[in-house]
């Protein structure tokens, strides 16, 4: 059945317009390829006109000008090696005092206006750490002298526009040696920057001469990490990860110990979406939570935003975290590896051409089967594992093309059954840049996440929950110059949705719960601009189409929530579609260079829904339904507002953010939902809205001998259901008012480095019995208001030590230990309490199966407690 | 399958712990009565048990005296309770049997209040033999399975008393139900352990199989992942306990179709 929307096929020949004028800004451009042409030219005293013949002989290219205008018969003196057309003619403009255009693909003289704006130079190129070629995403590039400068993205792309003239520029980025060039910039240019790592320094010294981008940049609630930031961290198991160091950033609420869940302002866990290479991974968890299936060793760069992300970002209410892997060293071959007690590693990156590609492929198995073998015999695979890879090509100057790949998986299987779950990213992009002011990049990005619960092996019998991705974008930036950047674009994704189903040889079995086809497309534009030396303004607009696809069937609910009807859509058969508009935008307030303040309100909207009514840390058979006849897009309007401050020459920095986030189409459940195997699924929903409001505070010193990031907020989580909680508001699982966060890493001399890490937060909210009742011999708890108690409050030191092994820094063969200790001083910070177990004579607790008996007592149910752990690094190259 | 998570949360074991707290609770009084009434197919006099919650962990009931009670068999046939003894809240059919197609309403008066429920049954399927295993010291426990197609709970009365372990003094007999529900539930996988419930030989063990209604099964569904599914490594948010009984009431109204037998534990060679 199809469910008609006029506004869509509106929207449909908006985007069709919007498309054909995209196509045809590529096609003019492409008409303009022949200017790049590399040419190499010795012009010694010939005529301007001698000239131009040479150039057209060479380049294709056709020349039309007013030689009453133009002097043809003047002498020019000039010499290009390997340059392109535009280059040669942004020279031979500035000798021979013209200007030119390209009029229906020829270029045309004319004499220069007598305009100081039209006389402007751009330089632009990719920054690079200069030991392995990775991209410097974020780098900094300024002009002291017009108090000037840009970053670079997350290619490590930057373009500036100033006035022609020779300038000092200064390129900065942290851990990295700073960099001044004297350029020439009465042409444009085109410059690749290596930067080189900053050796390891016992001095105190942190000197920067540039505009820190946290106070400068029109862009909030973002925080920036590299793999050094996790490694430095003390970590479980000697496993540093990267989804739980999240824990350092102030806002963010891990589930407990022992997960990778966490909670973003207020919003739920579904609401938090992490992209490896603009793929997404569904469920970034090993050993149900215990690590998380990102690695930092091949990991270039982490971002992650809680509000307000850019427009080219989107699809989740409250936080993405953005992971750029590294491309691989294209200098010179590489192998490194880990040995902890749970798993190891082992990466090995190289050129494929020195300078112009790389690879990279990084794995890490676990060795945990072992253990379990010495319980159990039967145990067949125990494992997790994960693989990344990256192959990379400079295909020009201009192109680059970038392959990527994650596979990760857990398998738990004894003969007869088990669970396994597995997560697969897949990315290719290309990077263009069209002119010195115009990039683009080109995703195709997969993502496929499968959760199986074998029932029967021998028969292959087996639950399966599925959720997959396939997803085609585009994004242009446009710098326009040093004060004015759009970003626009548009992607195509299609989602396929199992929401878990039984088979038995690959044939269902019933019930069967429908699978869900849906499709997004998405066009966004985003524009950046300083007003004058204080105010900058920062706004975009995200438009979304979302509309189901069948094969698939949908039920109709009455009031009751009783189905009243089945609608069946055949294959191809569009149903219910959504549009979405997300508007943003971000003012800022630049006091002077070391002090700001910005505001910024957004909306964000979410079509694909996490159906669980579990409280547990630890990941389970969790499904995933779309937006669709049931089920509306969820949606959040957030508004923040911040105080950004850096003390120059201590690498200090500072920040308060405040924020209110109201959301509505919130998920609750019926009690005790029956969430697996039930075609109803839907009836077991209940909507209602949400909100966050709460105000943070950061204090990070990222270079120096002491390295920390210090944090503390106070916010709030609620939740409003009609028919939970009868229809009053309450706090919601996160709602953890009080969070502080100290991570600090200090180096002792040049082999000893010691870290640590201290969290606490207001213990979680949860349902504690106001009396009890008995039915069937079972003590049977009453409630009164949902969460109307908290679990004790939650705190933990862990501590580090790292020892590098090598006495000779110079050394290939880098190695080092690591000896951490996770829970210092032995905190059992409580994940649940429970009020239906007897002790037993061991210490232990079960529940009692005497029904006769009545001797239950309240208990805390912990995990990790003082945990030591030592780990082996090694890298040689 | 139930081997196969025991041995899943052996990687708890190493890191994971739980402890007794000395956790007051926040308990108020609420103003609701408990209905524990399950009517059978059985002639006898159907007992209905009425009262209000409590507030500590282990404690009883207040029985709920002094309503009026009465079960209505599809609209053709009352039969009016008596509480037995009198303040014990426990309240007494006629000799009746409740059977498989009929509905039944039970209507209480109580405090000036009315409550209701609706309930009617559904066939029992019959049982497998009983199964049981020898267990160390010569003791023996109940292997318990799931049977038939429908859901249903065998409840298990054990009474060792006439037996010569039975010392003076002690109570020697016990109490297991086992829920065969036929829902998949990740609280139900990873349930918490149960304790072993051991008993010697020549023991006598009264099996009753309940069927279960659909309404019944929902219910039994939220006490169990209120109570023996609770403090497993994977729960459900907690919640009360749905009824059938109208505003005020709580429990669970039920008819169920039943199977019995009785069994003495054989030394096994």
């Amino acid at each position: 059945m199809l469910i008609p929307d006029k506004s869509v096929h509106r929207l449909g020949r908006f985007f069709s317009g919007l498309l054909l004028l995209l196509l045809m800004a590529y096609s003019s451009t492409a008409q303009e390829n022949f200017q790049n042409a590399r040419l190499s030219l010795d012009f010694q005293s010939i005529s301007l006109e001698e000239a131009l013949d040479i150039i057209s002989n060479q380049s294709g290219a056709s020349f039309s000008y007013n030689p009453r205008k133009i002097p043809g018969d003047q002498k020019i003196t000039y010499e290009a090696s390997e340059k392109t057309l535009i280059e040669i003619l942004d020279a031979l403009s500035s000798i021979a005092s013209f200007e030119y255009e390209t009029v229906e693909g020829k270029i045309v003289l004319k004499p220069k206006a007598n305009n100081p704006e039209r006389q402007k130079s751009t330089l632009s190129g990719f920054i690079k750490d200069n030991s392995n070629g990775e991209a410097l995403i974020g780098a900094s590039i300024w002009i002291e002298e017009l108090k000037v400068g840009t970053t670079s993205n997350v290619f490590g792309f930057f373009s500036l526009t100033v006035p022609s003239a020779t300038y000092d520029i200064s390129f900065s980025y942290v851990g990295f040696n700073g960099l001044v060039r004297r350029i020439d910039l009465q042409i444009s240019q085109t410059q690749n920057v290596s930067m080189q790592m900053a050796p390891a320094l016992l001095d105190e010294i942190v000197v920067t001469s540039f505009e820190p981008q946290l106070v400068s940049e029109i862009q909030v609630s973002k925080t920036n990490w590299r793999p050094a930031t996790i490694s430095e961290k003390p970590s479980f198991f000697g496993e540093p990860d990267a989804v739980k160091s999240l824990e350092m950033v102030p806002g963010i609420k891990m589930h407990s110990d022992g997960s990778t869940f966490y909670y973003v302002r207020g919003g739920n866990r579904d609401q938090n979406m992490i992209i490896i290479d603009d793929a997404p991974i569904f469920n970034p968890s090993h050993l149900l939570g215990l690590f998380s299936t990102i690695i930092p060793d091949a990991v270039n760069d982490i971002t992650l935003y809680k509000g307000s992300m850019p427009a080219s970002l989107g699809g989740r209410l409250s936080s993405i975290m953005d992971v750029r892997t590294r491309k691989g060293n294209n200098q010179q071959f590489e192998l490194s590896g880990n040995v902890a007690l749970l798993s190891s590693k082992l990466s090995l990156e190289g050129p494929i051409k020195k300078g112009k590609s790389s690879f990279l492929l990084s794995s890490r198995v676990s060795r945990v089967k072992w253990i379990f073998a010495l319980f159990n015999d039967d145990i067949k695979d125990f494992q997790f594992h994960d693989l990344t890879g990256k192959v990379n090509f400079d295909l020009s100057q201009d192109d680059k093309l970038y392959f990527s790949f994650y596979n990760g998986g857990d398998k738990f299987l004894t003969s007869n059954n088990g669970i396994e779950w597995s997560n697969r990213a897949t990315t290719v992009r290309w990077n263009h840049v069209f002119s010195k002011r115009l990039f683009l990049n080109t995703t195709l990005a997969a993502g496929v996440y499968d959760y199986f619960l074998h029932t029967d092996r021998s028969t292959q019998t087996k639950w399966n929950s599925h959720l997959s991705n396939v997803n085609l974008k585009g994004d242009f930036s446009y710098f326009k110059n040093p004060n004015e950047e759009f970003d626009f674009g548009l992607s195509i994704g299609g989602y396929n949705f199992n929401p878990g189903n039984v088979s038995r040889k690959g044939s269902p079995i019933p019930p069967v719960v429908s699978v869900r086809n849906s499709n997004e497309f998405v066009l966004y534009g985003n524009h950046e601009i300083k007003l004058g030396n204080h105010w900058s303004l920062n706004y975009g607009l995200r438009i979304s189409t979302w509309t189901n696809e069948g094969e698939a069937f949908e039920f109709v609910f009455d009031n009751n929530r009783n189905p009243v009807d089945t609608l069946f859509f055949k294959k191809g058969d569009k149903y219910k579609n959504y549009q979405n508009i997300e508007p943003r935008i971000t003012v800022s307030y630049n006091i002077n260079d070391n002090n700001s303040f910005k505001v910024s309100a957004s909306r964000n909207v979410q079509n694909i829904h996490l159906i669980t009514n579990s409280i547990s840390p630890f990941s389970s058979f969790e499904v995933w339904l779309p937006s669709s006849v049931n089920i509306k897009p969820q949606a959040a309007n957030q508004l923040v507002l911040g105080y950004y401050h850096y003390i120059p020459n201590t690498g200090l920095s500072f920040e308060v953010e405040s924020f209110y986030k109201e959301m509505k189409n919130q998920i609750d459940y019926e009690a005790h939902a029956e969430t697996l195997l039930n075609p109803l699924l839907e009836r077991e929903l209940r909507f209602g809205a949400a909100k966050g409001y709460g105000i943070e505070f950061q204090m990070k010193k990222e270079e120096g001998r002491l390295r920390s990031w210090v944090g503390y907020s106070y916010s709030r989580a609620k939740g409003k259901f009609p028919g939970v909680n009868n229809g009053k508001e309450f706090n919601t699982f996160y709602d953890r008012p009080h969070q502080v966060n100290i991570t600090m890493s200090y180096d002792i001399n040049l082999r000893w480095n010691i870290g640590m890490n201290w969290n606490y937060y207001t213990g979680a909210p949860y349902s504690s019995p106001v009396s009890f009742y008995n039915f069937n011999g079972l003590e049977i708890p009453v409630y009164g208001q949902k969460n109307n108690d908290r679990l004790p409050d939650y705190h933990r030191l862990d501590l580090s030590a790292t020892l590098n092994l090598n006495k000779n820094v110079e050394s290939r063969f880098k190695h080092n230990l690591i000896f951490s200790i996770y829970n210092f001083y032995n905190q059992k910070n409580a994940l649940f309490v429970n009020y239906n177990k007897t002790e037993q004579q061991d210490g232990g607790f079960k529940v009692p199966s005497n029904l006769l008996d009545k001797n239950t007592v309240s208990t805390q149910f912990y995990l990790f407690q003082f945990t030591p752990s030592i780990a082996y690094n090694f890298k040689w190259k | 399958m139930n081997r196969f998570f025991i041995y899943l949360t052996l990687i708890f074991i190493f890191s994971c712990n739980e402890e007794k707290i000395d956790k007051p609770l926040k308990t108020t009084d609420t103003d609701l009565l408990v209905v524990e009434a399950v009517l059978t197919n059985e002639k006898m006099n159907h007992r209905i048990k009425l009262s209000r919650p409590y507030q500590e962990l282990n404690g009883n009931n207040e029985p709920a005296s002094g309503a009026n009670v009465v079960v209505i068999e599809g609209n053709e046939k009352v039969y009016v309770t008596v509480e037995s003894p009198v303040g014990s809240g426990n309240y007494f059919t006629e000799e009746m049997t409740a059977v498989f197609g009929k509905q039944y309403l039970l209507f209480i008066q109580f405090e000036g209040k009315e409550f209701f429920a609706v309930a009617g049954s559904v066939p029992v399927e019959p049982m497998p033999e009983l199964e049981y295993n020898e267990a160390e010291g010569g003791l023996y426990r109940l292997q318990l399975n799931d049977s038939g197609e429908g859901p249903n709970y065998v409840d298990y009365h054990v009474s060792w008393a006439g037996t010569p372990e039975c010392q003076t003094g002690a109570l020697c007999e016990g109490r297991l139900v086992y829920y065969d529900l036929k829902t998949i539930d990740v609280n139900s996988l990873f349930k918490p352990d149960k304790e072993d419930f051991l008993f010697p030989a020549n023991s006598v063990v009264v099996r009753r199989k309940y069927s279960v209604s659909s309404g019944y099964k929902t219910f039994l569904r939220s006490v169990l992942s209120e109570t023996e599914w609770r403090g497993g490594a994977f729960d459900v948010q907690r919640e009360n306990v749905p009824t059938n009984l109208s505003a005020g009431g709580i429990g669970f109204f039920a008819v169920s179709t039943v199977l019995s037998d009785t069994t003495i534990i054989v030394e096994k060679p």
